[in-house]
Parts: C-alpha cells; sequence; structure tokens
C-alpha cells in the first residue's frame, strides 16, 4: 500500500467519496425504509440511530488495520443524488481477506449502480489494499442481490440454512467469493510509464 | 437444553463413554500421528500432551452451557479397544446449534464405525439436547471424513477456498449440516439402529 488511497471514486454514473455531516437526511430516507432494515444487522429504525451510523461511517475513511472498514457514500453524478452506501471491511491480515457491504434506497436500484459501485470496490481491494479474497455476504431472500453478485462472477461458496436467528426467524444466507486472480474486469488496464515501455 | 447423557452409550458395535486416565496410551496411539493431525488444527501430539487432553476431557461429558463440548472416548465392543473419539460442541443456545467432529486410528477406519459413532451423537444432538441444527467442517482433501458426512445424510452448505491460512498454506475447507428435521426423517435408514 505505498500509494495513498485517492478518494473520491470515481464511476460511470457515480461517485463514490466518505460520508459527510450533510448525508444523514440523504442516509435516514433509505435506511429506515422496512425493505433495508429488513436485511440490515444493525438496525436503525429511529432518527437517533441513523445519526449514530453516519457518524460511523464518517469515521471510516481508510483501511490501517484488520477490523478497520472503508464506508463510501453513492452520489449519483450531476444530481448529486445519495443512492446508498457500500463498504470494504479488511476482514483478516494473515489470509488478506476482505468483505464488501452495500445497501442502495430501492427507488434507484436496477439502474447499475450497485454493479458499478461494488466493481470500483472490487478493484481498490484487489488493487489498491492488495487484497487475497472478497467476500460478500447477502440473505438467501435477496434475489436481486444474488443475480447481481453472480453477474459480476463472484462465487458461490456457502448456502446455510437454518445457522443462526435473525431478527427473530431462521436465518439462511450466502457467501459469495472471488479471489484476486479471478478478478479480471476490462477496466483492469495498468498503465506503464513510459519509460518501461520497449522500443 | 441441557444435557447429560447416561454413559456408556451402546450402539450395534460401539461402545461411546467419558475418557478415563487410563486411555493416555491409546490416545497417543493415534493423535501422535502424523497422518492423523494433517487435517486437525493440532500437531502430532507427544504422549504428555495426550494426558494433558485427556485430563481435560474427563470433565468434558455434559453439555451445561452454549460453548460447552462433549467429547467420547469409542470402544469397539468385541474387543474394548479404544478405535477413536467423536466431539459434540453446543455453538450457540438460541438457534440451538452444535459442531460435531471425529477423529479415528487409521486402523479402526474403513469399518463404518465412525459413521456408527457420529450417528450415536446425532440421536443425543437432536433426541437430548433439542438442537435445530448440527454443523461439521473438513478439508476439502480430507475425503474420508466428508463422504462420512455425506454418509450421515448432511448437506455441504459450504466449500470455501482460500479463506484463510492452514499450516502455513491456503486452505479449502467444507461445511456439512443437518437440521434436526431432516435427521428425524432420515436416521433409521441410514444405518441400522
Amino acid at each position: 500500500m505505498s500509494k495513498p488511497l485517492a478518494l473520491p471514486l470515481d464511476t460511470a454514473h457515480l461517485v463514490l467519496r466518505p460520508f459527510e455531516r450533510r448525508d444523514l437526511d440523504g442516509v435516514s430516507h433509505y435506511h429506515t425504509l422496512p425493505n433495508v432494515q429488513r436485511y440490515v444487522e444493525r438496525s436503525t429504525r429511529h432518527p437517533d440511530d441513523v445519526a449514530a451510523a453516519v457518524e460511523l461511517m464518517r469515521s471510516h475513511v481508510s483501511l490501517q488495520r484488520p477490523g478497520d472498514t472503508l464506508s463510501l457514500a453513492m452520489v449519483r453524478k450531476g444530481d448529486e443524488q445519495l443512492v446508498g452506501h457500500v463498504t470494504l471491511t479488511w476482514a483478516d491480515a494473515t489470509a488478506s481477506q476482505g468483505e464488501v457491504r452495500f445497501v442502495i434506497d430501492p427507488a434507484y436500484s436496477g439502474k447499475g449502480y450497485l454493479s458499478q459501485a461494488i466493481t470500483a470496490m472490487l478493484n481498490l481491494g484487489f488493487d489498491h489494499f492488495q487484497l487475497h479474497r472478497i467476500f460478500v455476504r447477502c440473505d438467501g431472500r435477496c434475489h436481486h442481490s444474488i443475480k447481481l453478485l453472480q453477474k459480476l462472477g463472484l462465487r458461490l461458496e456457502a448456502h446455510y440454512r437454518e445457522h443462526a436467528l435473525f431478527q427473530g426467524e431462521w436465518d439462511e444466507e450466502l457467501h459469495f467469493a472471488m479471489l484476486d486472480r479471478e478478478w479480471r474486469p476490462s477496466t483492469k488496464v495498468l498503465e506503464m510509464p513510459r519509460r518501461d515501455r520497449v522500443a | 437444553m441441557a444435557v447429560f447423557p447416561h454413559y456408556p452409550l451402546l450402539t450395534a458395535r460401539l461402545r461411546l463413554r467419558p475418557f478415563t486416565r487410563g486411555d493416555v496410551d491409546a490416545v497417543y496411539a493415534y493423535r501422535g500421528r502424523e497422518d492423523v493431525a494433517r487435517y486437525l488444527f493440532d500437531p502430532p501430539l507427544s504422549r504428555n500432551e495426550c494426558a494433558m487432553a485427556i485430563q481435560q476431557r474427563i470433565n468434558q461429558v455434559a453439555l451445561e452451557a452454549e460453548g460447552d463440548r462433549l467429547i467420547l472416548a469409542v470402544d469397539v465392543g468385541a474387543t474394548g479397544q479404544l478405535a477413536g473419539e467423536v466431539s459434540l460442541i453446543w455453538r450457540s443456545e438460541e438457534a440451538r446449534q452444535g459442531e460435531m467432529g471425529w477423529i479415528f486410528h487409521p486402523d479402526f477406519q474403513g469399518k463404518g464405525f465412525a459413521s456408527e459413532a457420529a450417528a450415536a451423537l446425532l440421536n443425543i444432538a437432536f433426541d437430548q439436547a433439542d438442537l435445530h441444527r448440527v454443523f461439521a467442517r473438513c478439508d476439502a482433501a480430507n475425503a474420508a471424513s466428508w463422504r462420512l458426512m455425506e454418509r450421515l445424510g448432511m448437506r455441504r452448505e459450504a466449500h470455501f477456498r482460500e479463506h484463510g491460512l492452514f499450516k502455513g498454506a491456503w486452505d479449502e475447507e467444507f461445511y456439512y449440516a443437518i437440521l434436526r428435521r431432516e435427521w428425524m426423517a432420515q436416521r433409521h435408514s441410514i444405518l441400522p439402529q
């Protein structure tokens, strides 16, 4: 990790930037929706909970040590609409593992934004942070997430049935994962400095 | 729920019972072997380490609280020889989850002893401990272990690739599980009781 982390990240339709205080209203708007609450681990049904969550995410600006999380707001280019957020957690240092998590405002889903945001996070994890493996977990009922992760080329590595209680019900959980050597998106063109070229 | 099984547990050919201090040599006979330790978290144990492990196991005979382990010696009924060990760990009280494991002396492998002992333990897990789900893990290269899980009717729920380091190399791990209702429905067809 010799290069400093260059934020914000830029995708076709989004800017991924660290959270700011003014994002509270935007996050409240989508994070308290029942459709979102149904799948999140930390419940934020009350405005105070959302404020605490935004405060926490504001501090997630870099990965310095295992357990750290980088949280980025997904902001649409043009109208600067906050459409969701995406995070990368450094899960394990010795085995170089990372986890990507995401939330999107259902009003803006299905437009390819998550696909761009997750792709950017995978690039960041593998290229910048040099992770060996990145995994993404999702609920077995989240059909859109499952389709998206498969489309991005992640492999289904686990399908747990009734392995825990989640929000009072038996949980069904999927793990998707990708190894660094399997991640070959078309965007991954490394620019070589001129002096290294063969004449 | 808490479970205090009545020992010994008898199956068609086996006797499952708590470890005693007299088991040190029999345990060292397999836990001291390189081929047995290959897929275990521990390296091969010395005789002294086996004695210390057994000292611990003498108390691991009941599940009273989450995290408790039940580790039993498996004797072959006919000769009374110690063939290996089976374990059941109470992983979650709220979600009623347990984890199962087994280690057998290579001389006693391939005779269905591990299946028979594991089935007895699954009966304890689902009948007496009232668990909802029991899972077991093994290295993907440990075919003897995961074939046993499949014989028991367990389902492969995970196949992790390079998710961690194990003994200095990338780990590949299988994760099998069975639900209470699945075991209840099929246990009589899996093994003759």
